[in-house]
């Protein structure tokens, strides 16, 4: 069947496998690398992508739900002028190590500084905000303090408002 | 392989009904697909599929009325934990979607998704038995949607009563008075995020300020094959004024009329005394804030 939809602002119509899951599409079809598979069952957010502004498991959404709606991936993240200030700040904490997680935990990041509507920022509300993304390597902690560091950044709330390449 | 499987996307509930009655095919609906696609086998055996998020009312519909709230069954929980009018009148439901998963859980599953999955660890499942919802089922006969309870559409875990090709359209809650109102929804779970629930427990009720319970509703989950509500509970403390002797008289009778199953994520005794506790922990809870 064909579905149209955009991925990291641009425009694709394919011819899928309707059994396929957007994971496969975006990994396999789209040669979207970031976009790994874990668990393959919304346990370990290897697999995260931004489905119109939010965060999602990208192997349990059919690909055919995609149609019609704007699809993000890492690759896509790096493209906009806040990712730096974020690539930066993982690696000033030493929160990257094997990597296998990072770009789902990136994109989660993303989503949440994107959609935060708190005022102060707290642990609990980062916690919170990456459950859904595993990692075996770091601890978390290290994570954790960089996206602490990230939500009280300033200019990276103005970023979302005046730069951010995506719809919603 | 390619051309083996049909997927409808309709827009609407009139194109949706108009599908379902045309033709003799058993349709699979998919909402979040948080749950379909996990179970590999049911999903790859499915030749005909619809996609409920195509349809308007259901993924986009929370309608405000004058009595109560219809959520449509395919909006995602981030929606509902986001909605002002649900955040201010349903606070123990905000709750209970708050808890499940994690957020890319929880943008794209559904409410509708929790009932037809009929998984006994369901989170907002004791939580729609306490808020006495009613359940809308489609297609619709004549104009109108069968109504169902939660519990009567549960038949055991992850079997439900709906019919071939009846899919859930809406989820209606009656607006809860809010004088008095106490709450409160508790899940036991290996860790905070993504566990599935060794138990939860949802309480709601409403009490005077001479600590007079007027009304009481308790329903679990996880403990039993379905979600439950606990009358023989209920009735005790109905009526009644709440003190330390109360609530373990309440935990001693919760204990006893539960029925809690041994699983891979616990065991019958454990759930049993936890439940118990979890409900006086509650009460107690309560009980601290009043006497304040």
């Amino acid at each position: 069947m064909i579905v149209s939809f955009k991925v990291n602002g641009r425009q694709v119509d394919l011819d899928i496998d309707p059994r396929k899951r957007l994971l496969d599409v975006l990994h396999d079809d789209l040669q979207l690398i970031s976009v790994k598979e874990g668990c393959g069952e919304g346990e370990c957010g290897a697999c995260t992508v931004l489905f119109d502004g939010q965060n999602v498991n990208s192997c349990l959404v059919p690909a055919f739900q995609a149609d019609g709606h704007e699809i993000v991936t890492l690759e896509g993240l790096k493209k906009w002028p806040g990712f730096s200030t974020i690539e930066r700040a993982y690696l000033e904490h030493g929160a990257v190590q094997c990597a296998y997680c990072l770009s789902g935990f990136v994109v989660s990041t993303v989503a949440y500084l994107k959609n935060q509507t708190e005022q102060t920022v707290n642990e609990d509300q980062v916690k919170y905000a990456l459950a859904g993304n595993l990692c075996r390597c770091t601890g978390y902690t290290k994570i954790v303090e960089a996206v602490k560091d990230l939500a009280e950044h300033e200019k990276l709330k103005e970023l979302f408002a005046e730069d951010w390449p995506y719809e919603r | 392989m390619k051309d083996e499987i049909i997927v409808r996307r309709p827009q609407n509930l009139t194109e949706l009904d108009q599908i379902l009655l045309e033709n003799g095919n058993s349709w699979t609906f998919v909402a979040g697909g948080t749950d379909l696609l996990v179970q590999k086998q049911v999903w790859q055996r499915a030749t005909h599929v619809i996609d409920l998020t195509s349809v308007t009312e259901l993924h986009q519909q929370v309608e405000v009325l004058p009595d109560k709230v219809r959520i449509g069954a395919a909006v995602p929980y981030t929606k509902i934990i986001k909605h002002p009018f649900i955040k201010e009148n349903f606070p123990i439901l905000c709750e209970a979607c708050r808890q499940i998963g994690s957020i890319q859980i929880q943008n794209r599953g559904t409410i509708g998704g929790n009932i037809a999955n009929a998984s006994p660890a369901g989170d907002t499942l004791p939580v729609l038995s306490a808020l006495d919802a009613e359940v809308l089922l489609g297609p619709r006969q004549n104009g109108t949607f069968t109504h169902f309870k939660p519990s009567e559409i549960m038949a055991g875990p992850g079997q439900t009563r709906l019919k071939q090709n009846q899919y859930i359209a809406f989820v209606e809650l009656p607006l809860p008075a809010k004088e008095g109102q106490f709450w409160a929804f508790r899940k036991i779970g290996q860790r905070q995020a993504m566990a599935i629930s060794k138990l939860s427990l949802a309480v709601l009720g409403w009490m005077d300020d001479l600590l007079t319970i007027k009304e009481i509703r308790i329903a679990t989950g996880s403990v039993a094959p379905v979600i439950q509500r606990h009358a023989k509970t209920e009735a005790l403390l109905n009526g009644q004024t709440l003190t330390e002797a109360l609530i373990e008289k309440a935990a001693e009778a919760l204990k006893n009329e539960i029925s809690p199953i041994s699983d891979i994520r616990s065991n019958a005794t454990y759930r049993r005394e936890t439940t118990a506790n979890v409900l006086k922990d509650v009460l107690y809870e309560l009980l601290m804030e009043k006497k304040k």
